[in-house]
């Protein structure tokens, strides 16, 4: 019986694993436009609209990652009229701007916290060559910043790659649906042990890695 | 009381929102009886996490290997998978054969088992910071404490485990912060907290964004809560001379 | 100064090496009861090493160690010299307060949970204690607020405070600021004149000349020179001895600068170990 679990295991391995890349197509989009946004965010946090990023930060980072995702998925309608056609909107999509949105609140404090951690002295010196407000922080002190983001970003991306397991409860056919569906599928215990123990496999293949590389380039480039 | 109520609802009502829900006496228990359970979960799992981690942050100094490699690999696994599959391999899994070994004299209902999960997937968390905490103490105050003749076990309660504590406590506060907002996950199997509460008077009333701005402002509250204990912690257990 | 036959501290021929490197290359030693002991030396020399062998925080690959009748150099693992440890007092150079405790409770916390004292008695001691250091208006600071010398002062009386047979000054001195050396020599001259056993590790020449019965002169692992502190620093039999003092005491017949201010200017002998 043993062999015939692992059997159905082996059978529903593929499936399995495109419902993983679906996970990680989510995440991948999510970091992408949470980090834009996030720069873009934090970047504010330095100039008059200051109180705008504040309020930003507080709301999304003090959200339910849960409660966002059923927000944006609710909300946003199912197809989207542009340019005179009609395109579907997918649950894919707006799980992913659910989770864009806490991420731009995380990237924009991180940035915040590179920036901050630069000593004074550097900001001094800049000034005192005659570079405008913008050249100093374009020329000299996000340059800077881009080693001090980089551990905090990578340990946000797995930690987004893990919320994406969220999707399932919305409807989205990612690797915990294929999962649900196998178990129910096959409909014998042993197999779905089994496949709930893949799911913890696959997420930790996925994510382990990345926090290992985290850990050592914190160690390079920590600055505390 | 009523009046109130309704003239609230009117007021809200100018700008777009529809409260109605309100007027039920059904949906307003419901949602009253999903805000308690969302704040029995927080303290009961805030517990826990915190007993976990304590124990788990011992095993991962222990200079014995059968008890840090363990340690160390279930930190490792809980902190690189989903909470929500945890969850699931807890009460689809464990739970459903726990359920067919002894029947009905299986004692974990789904909020008990929302509570182990929550507990070890922050006490994790904990752990880690307790760690960091642990091995910051110098060795030359625990070298002073030995010096007075105090043994290993209360070298540990009486210097090492209060300094530990002290340099933890910021990262303790976040983790608890993450853990408030992580009891949401009840809903995923369908335990009545706030979150599942919501969705039912949502989908029914068709009031999403109304109960988005409850919600978020309920789990808001409930964290800033969590922050200002944490801050008045750290001013009770202060300690002159370090940081802030 | 009353000297038992029994010593309080014996050391023979004892031996340490960190690795391959030898610290200790064959030790004797004696302390007498109600005897001030200090041992000087330039840094490398092995002094501090000596201390920590005698409460067991090192140890010797060979030689006997004897301690308050306790054979030290054979006792194994941790808690076989918590005994020891409890009639053994310890002064460090880092004064290693509790810096989550204040100065009472750094005082009360052992004698209450190893000694056992009741927890009136415990704190009665140790304010009595903190008078005699000159620190009972600090007892409810927290050792974050206090300066070095003060400090120092409450470590002193935090080891008063377990009754000991013997106390251990591990260069007591050489962290503190030189206004504040002053108020901690005070302190330790007092206790000797009580009759308190003390072993010393210093720089402070002059103190040490001041209070010791015995000095024991080191370098390089081994005792090169012992005797009464009249004998030692007046009439040095060794040509080493000699040298050491001189760099360390300036020229006889010279004007004498106050020891401090005159170490912190020459080498090879600096202050920290």
């Amino acid at each position: 019986m043993a062999n015939d679990t692992l059997a159905a295991l082996v059978e529903w391995a593929p499936a399995l694993l495109v419902g993983l890349g679906q996970n990680v197509l989510i995440s991948l989009t999510a970091i992408a436009a949470g980090s834009a946004a996030g720069l873009f965010i934090g970047a504010l946090n330095f100039s008059p609209l200051r109180p705008l990023a504040r309020l930003w930060v507080q709301v999304f980072r003090n959200a339910p990652w849960l409660v966002l995702i059923y927000f944006t998925t609710y909300v946003f309608p199912f197809e989207v009229h542009l340019f005179g056609r009609y395109l579907a909107f997918p649950d894919w999509l707006k799980v992913t701007l659910g989770l864009a949105l806490p991420a731009s609140a995380n990237v924009a404090e991180i940035l915040r916290g590179a920036v901050g951690s630069i000593p004074a002295t550097q900001w001094e010196a800049a000034r005192s060559m005659a570079f405008s407000r913008a050249q100093v922080f374009t020329q000299v002190i996000l340059p800077q910043c881009f080693t001090r983001m980089l551990p905090p970003w990578m340990n946000l991306y797995a930690i987004i790659t893990m919320g994406t397991a969220l999707a399932s409860l919305v409807g989205v056919h990612d690797v915990i649906d294929t999962a649900q569906i196998a178990s129910n599928t096959v409909n014998r215990i042993p197999f779905t042990v089994l496949i709930y123990f893949s799911l913890l496999a696959l997420f930790f293949a996925w994510c382990f890695p990345i926090s290992r590389l985290t850990q050592r380039l914190e160690r390079r480039y920590a600055f505390h | 009381m009523n009046e109130a109520l309704h003239a609230l609802v009117q007021a809200v009502a100018g700008w777009g929102l529809d409260y109605r829900f309100l007027f039920d006496a059904y949906s307003r228990a419901s949602l009253v009886d999903g805000a308690l359970t969302t704040l029995a979960l927080c303290l009961c799992a805030a517990l826990g996490s915190l007993a976990v981690g304590l124990g788990l942050a011992c095993a991962l100094v222990s200079p014995r290997p059968v008890l840090a490699m363990p340690a160390r690999a279930f930190v490792d696994v809980t902190r690189n998978t989903p909470t929500l599959v945890q969850l699931y391999c807890a009460f689809l899994v464990l739970n459903m054969l726990l359920t067919q070994a002894v029947g009905t004299g299986n004692p974990f209902t789904p909020f008990a088992w929302v509570v182990i999960v929550i507990s070890l997937h922050k006490g994790a968390f904990h752990a880690e910071a307790l760690r960091a905490g642990l091995q910051a103490v110098p060795a030359t105050t625990l070298e002073a404490a030995g010096s007075l003749a105090f043994s290993a076990p209360q070298r540990f309660i009486y210097v090492q485990l209060p300094l530990a504590l002290r340099f933890a406590l910021p990262a303790l506060v976040n983790n608890l912060i993450d853990l408030v907002k992580m009891t949401a996950i009840a809903s995923a199997i369908a335990v009545n907290d706030v979150t599942y509460a919501s969705i039912m008077i949502w989908t029914q009333s068709d009031n999403v964004i109304e109960m988005m701005v409850l919600l978020l402002a309920f789990y808001g509250a409930l964290g800033l809560l969590v922050n200002a204990i944490g801050r008045w912690l750290e001013a009770r257990l202060r300690m002159p001379g370090y940081g802030q | 100064m009353p000297s038992t036959d029994t010593p309080l501290v014996r050391l023979r021929d004892v031996h340490l090496a960190f690795g391959a490197t030898p610290v200790l290359k064959g030790i004797d030693l004696t302390v007498g009861k109600g005897q001030a002991v200090s041992i000087i030396g330039p840094s490398g020399s092995g002094k501090s090493t000596i201390l920590r062998c005698l409460t067991g925080l090192l140890k010797p690959q060979r030689g006997e160690l004897t301690v308050a009748g306790t054979a030290v150099h054979q006792l194994h693992g941790e808690a076989a010299h918590r005994p020891l440890r409890q009639r053994v007092g310890f002064v460090f150079q880092q004064y290693n307060l509790f810096p989550h405790l204040s100065v009472l409770d750094n005082l009360t916390v052992a004698p209450r949970k190893v000694l056992g004292l009741p927890a009136r008695e415990a704190r009665e001691q140790a304010l009595a204690l903190l008078a005699k250091v000159r620190m009972q208006h600090k007892a409810a600071a927290f050792p974050g607020e206090l300066s070095g010398g003060q400090q120092q002062r409450v470590a002193i009386a935090r080891a008063l405070a377990m009754r000991p047979e013997l106390i251990l000054f591990d260069e007591v001195t050489s962290a503190l600021d030189p206004e504040m050396v002053g108020e901690v020599l005070n302190v330790i001259g007092e206790l000797t004149e009580e009759g308190m056993t003390c072993v010393l590790v210093t720089h402070e020449m002059r103190f040490a000349e001041g209070i010791s019965d015995q000095v024991y002169f080191t370098e390089h692992g081994v005792i090169v020179e012992h005797g009464s502190a009249e004998q030692l620093f007046n009439h040095p039999g060794e040509a080493r001895t000699q040298a050491f003092l001189q760099h360390a005491l300036g020229q006889p017949g010279r004007r004498r600068i106050p020891d401090t201010y005159v170490l912190r200017n020459l080498s090879p002998y600096h202050l920290s170990v």
